[in-house]
């Protein structure tokens, strides 16, 4: 007897996408009913995906599923399985989670928009493409859903088409993104023509008996793959079409860019690397993981100082934090693999709650240009305290998310260093780039939320309540991952690390208990990951030594003198010594923006910047040509080592 | 579960009380002994403790261009972080709170939060001298993470024998086995790094780029006044003693005597010794750098003597 939970993750991505479906017939002119439709889909399949997480993840089983009951005949796979154990859960509750905090953002966000009837028909597309995606079992199904993920990315993407850039960062994402569908498809059909087999438990089996090593075809297929995925995850040198395409997508398509498209390249990744084709043993693949890994954080990170667009500036730290997890998963470890996996869950909380407080920002001011801004603290204050927990836990500052995460992969990038010298390089490019990005979210701070404040800034009022709430639950989420790293680590991690180290339990759950026997000649053993130590870290002793000193600090400024001047409503004129002075004439405006600031640093890395920043040519036969040699490069050196 | 012992740590030693006690003192020290070489004679020793009692009870300005909680948050947050770092640093045998094998990664990023307290207490304060500091305090602190990172992984490779660590239970177990860090002849550009990533870390001067009176009125401080400013004030002191303490636990650990009391006497006389040589003697021999040169200085003179350990200690030597 089946359990019901065993149907719900191919329900799951069946709703959103029958939303999409209703969305378009019904939805046309009624703008309640289409919102409720999707929010119906979009609600339905994350309660959904929560009971499998809980029967998968908390539980312990792993769930297979062949539609249409087309099971394997003669231990021959012809029909499309799902497959979901931890590491689909865990990915699959994460692209839920930002589809549904996304939908509750759009209603309003969304509200001054025409087409709001292709806008969430899409959205559906979107997020169920990405959820059949993490889910599915299949690899041909997989490139279907990367087909239908890519296509509703470009569309999206050039969403506000009246806006400018929008319609170029929407081509520029169509050339390079099928691009990647493309060696995707190639790699696959690679892999179908020397197994027979579609199946991603039953290729690996076959695969782990002729092996990778020496067989060029399988070499080249690896290749394709980790050059389709890469391109998905906006890995450097694929990145270049993210930065337009989060610019121009609105704020809470962006959030599902970061929060969910991205993340989908980082499973299949995983997925093709662990289990599939089984090549994370081999040192020489490790090698060429880190190092993309450590080229996309510095490379993002840097680039991300030096711009002056609140969402372009988002998206390079993307690419950045995206370097972070490569390199984790790149080690080949289990607590690599468990801190890119935190890390990955940390950066879709944090990074969508970034672009929802730029789209707030946006929403409330009609800017994103950081030079525009200023002093919007004081109009939007609940806004500014989201957006600095946000901006502390990407920079890894504790007692936030991003610390655990970023934390547990120092630890594994450091072990490795007893190796080889490269690690400890990798090791202090990783810490710099934690500070780097701090600095960059101190120009955002000082020059959106702090400073001085603008006159045209009058009339701006706080975004409205179901916006807030959304940027509150993700902002609660970013705090709790961060005070209780033991718990979430226990209960969602430590299984989908599991279940990604033991590749023979997930071929025989798929296939029928024996296979792997019966094909490799070696039996199926339960490798469960070593104990992920993740340190001691205890930020309640932290809070407690907060809340005394608060206390105290509460005390003395509450019976201490203290004065504020006048309020924003009153008429009367302020005392001056509540005036900030600035060379003589109270209210003169300074000319320092955010372009100014860490000039010391852009000074003395001049030629750098200048050298990257002719690499950003705008130019999408540039970024063709970056991709399409990056593929060679990896054919290459793969050919070479294996 | 919980030990009432950790109400005493958090709270008198070596927590908040000490770290109070002890910084104003360390400062009054260092004011002394710097007064000295210029031959002056210098305020009293305890006078970073009347300047802090008389801020507390001043009249604390809020400018109008100012979000309040941010402002009046910032302080308060730099001065716990500080205090959290003296709780986790092993002093010999003793740690406060030994038990949970604090790491150097939680220690550096701590180290990070004073100095976001001030960069982000000075942005809420809405002056343009304090847009000025608080892009030099980053610039400052991008400038010494480099080879603070590189000091600490390098005593990490030297303490881990085969392997590496972080622990900085595991370096105070080495140096009690093989006697202080210092004493290891490749670790010698290490220390000399860390000597001077201490002042840039506390930002005294010659690096006070941030704060530099003279150009931009104590940048991020500028608008503070009242019991903020003196806790501002606190968190500098303080700092001079937890960033000497930190080189004391990495570079002058030991045995001990066994004693606590003993041990901690020792231990302050060391930051005492620490702070005379990498603040006061080069606070009153240079003149304060711009903000690129000390950009410049720390990544490549700085940051070079710390690779220089870094490469011997993963050699083995």
């Amino acid at each position: 007897m089946m359990n019901y939970v065993e149907h719900f993750p191919a329900l799951a991505t069946m709703v959103l996408f029958l939303g999409a479906f209703l969305v378009t017939i019904f939805g046309g002119k009624n703008k309640t009913l289409r919102i409720f439709l999707a929010m119906a889909a979009a609600t339905a399949s994350f309660v959904m995906v929560l009971c499998v997480a809980k029967y998968v993840i908390i539980d312990g089983n792993i769930i297979t599923y062949w539609l249409g009951n087309w099971t394997p005949v003669k231990d021959y796979a012809i029909g499309i399985g799902l497959e979901v154990d931890s590491l689909n859960a865990f990915f699959a509750l994460l692209v839920t989670l930002t589809t549904y905090l996304s939908g509750w953002y759009s209603i309003k966000y969304m509200s001054r928009d025409e087409g709001g009837d292709y806008y969430y028909t899409l959205y559906l597309m979107l997020s169920g493409s990405v959820l059949g995606l993490v889910l599915t079992g299949d690899i041909f199904n997989m490139f279907v859903m990367i087909e239908i993920m890519t296509f509703a990315c470009v569309a999206l993407t050039a969403f506000r088409n009246w806006s400018k850039g929008a319609l170029e960062a929407g081509f520029k994402y169509l050339v390079i993104g099928s691009l990647g569908s493309t060696c995707t498809l190639t790699g696959i059909a690679l892999l179908y023509a020397q197994c027979h087999t579609l199946n991603m438990a039953q290729l690996s089996a076959m695969i782990a008996k002729v092996g990778i090593t020496g067989n060029s075809t399988m070499i080249l297929a690896f290749a394709l793959l980790i050059t389709g995925f890469g391109i998905k995850s906006y890995a450097v040198p694929f990145h270049f079409v993210a930065a337009d395409a989060y610019m121009a997508a609105p704020a809470s398509v962006s959030m599902l860019f970061s929060g969910m498209v991205n993340k989908a390249g980082v499973y299949g990744l995983i997925r093709v690397c662990y289990i599939i084709l089984q090549t994370m043993g081999l040192g020489k693949v490790q090698t060429l993981l880190v190092a993309v890994g450590t080229v996309s954080m510095f490379v993002g990170v840097t680039m991300a100082l030096n711009q002056h667009d609140f969402k372009r500036l988002l998206a390079f730290h993307s690419i950045s934090q995206i370097g972070y997890v490569l390199t984790a998963i790149g080690l080949g470890t289990a607590l690599g693999v468990a801190g890119g996996l935190y890390h990955a869950m940390n950066h879709t909380l944090f990074k969508g709650l970034l672009f929802l407080c730029a789209g707030a920002v946006y929403y409330a001011t009609g800017r994103t240009n950081l030079n525009n801004m200023g002093g919007l603290a004081k109009k939007m204050p609940q806004t500014c305290i989201i957006f600095l927990i946000a901006a502390f836990s990407i920079s890894g500052l504790p007692p936030f998310n991003g610390f655990v995460s970023k934390w547990m992969i120092y630890q594994a990038i450091y072990a490795k260093s007893a190796q080889s010298f490269g690690y400890l390089f990798v090791t202090v490019v990783a810490l710099i780039t934690s500070t780097l990005t701090l600095a960059s979210f101190i120009k955002v701070t000082q020059s959106a939320f702090f400073g001085q404040s603008r006159p045209e800034f009058d009339d701006v009022k706080e975004v409205p309540g179901s916006m807030l709430l959304p940027m509150w639950v993700m902002a609660i989420l970013c705090v709790f991952t961060g005070v209780a790293p033991k718990f979430v680590t226990e209960k969602l991690i430590t299984p989908a690390v599991n279940a990604v180290m033991s590749v023979n339990k997930y071929i025989d759950t798929m296939m029928g208990a024996g296979y792997t026997e019966k094909i490799t000649g070696s039996a199926a053993t339960e490798i469960s990951a070593e104990q992920i130590t993740i340190g001691n870290w205890t930020p309640v002793m932290w809070l407690v030594l907060f809340g005394i000193v608060l206390v105290a600090f509460t005390v003395v400024a509450v019976f201490g003198k203290s004065s504020r001047g006048y309020t924003n409503n009153s008429k009367e004129q302020p005392d001056n010594k509540h005036a900030t002075f600035f060379g003589g004439e109270m209210a003169t405006r300074s000319t320092v923006v955010g372009s100014d600031l860490f000039w010391g640093f852009r000074h003395n890395f001049k030629g750098y910047f200048e050298k990257l920043e002719g690499i950003h040519s705008g130019v999408v036969n540039d970024y063709a040509v970056w991709a399409i040699g990056a593929l060679a490069v990896f054919v290459m050196y793969l050919n070479a080592v294996l | 579960m919980f030990n009432p012992m950790w109400l005493f740590y958090i709270l008198v030693f070596p927590g908040a009380l000490f770290c109070f006690v002890a910084g104003t003192l360390l400062n009054g020290l260092d004011r002394k002994v710097y007064a000295k070489m210029q031959q002056r004679i210098g305020p009293p020793i305890l006078q970073p403790f009347y300047d802090f009692m008389k801020l507390m009870g001043k009249e604390t300005i809020i400018p109008y261009e100012a979000n309040k909680t941010v402002f009046l948050g910032a302080p308060v947050v730099g001065f716990v972080a500080l205090v959290t770092i003296m709780l986790l640093l092993p002093q010999f045998g003793f740690t406060a709170f030994g038990e949970l094998n604090a790491d150097m990664i939680v220690i550096i990023y701590l180290l990070t939060i004073p100095a976001a307290s001030i960069i982000i207490g000075g942005a809420a304060s809405g002056s343009p001298y304090a847009g000025v500091g608080i892009s030099r305090e980053m610039v400052s602190v991008i400038s010494f993470e480099l080879p603070l990172v590189m000091v600490l992984l390098a005593i990490g490779k030297k303490a881990g024998g085969d392997g590496v660590t972080f622990s900085m239970k595991a370096i105070a177990d080495y140096q009690a086995a093989n006697g202080a860090m210092i004493c290891q002849w490749s670790m010698i550009p290490a220390a000399l790094a860390m000597l001077l990533v201490v002042p840039c870390e506390v930002g005294c001067h010659p690096f006070d780029v941030a704060e530099a009176e003279t150009e931009i009125c104590e940048g991020p401080l500028v608008e503070y006044s009242g019991a903020p400013l003196g806790v501002f004030k606190l968190n500098y002191y303080v700092k001079q003693l937890v960033v000497s303490a930190l080189f004391a636990a990495l570079f002058l650990g030991g045995k001990g005597t066994g004693i606590v009391a003993a041990d901690a006497a020792i231990f302050y006389g060391e930051c005492l010794l620490v702070t005379f040589f990498s603040m006061t003697l080069i606070r009153a021999t240079c003149a304060r750098l711009k903000v690129e040169q000390v950009f410049k200085f720390y990544w490549t003179v700085v940051a070079g003597l710390a690779l220089v350990s870094l490469v011997l200690a993963w050699f083995g030597l």
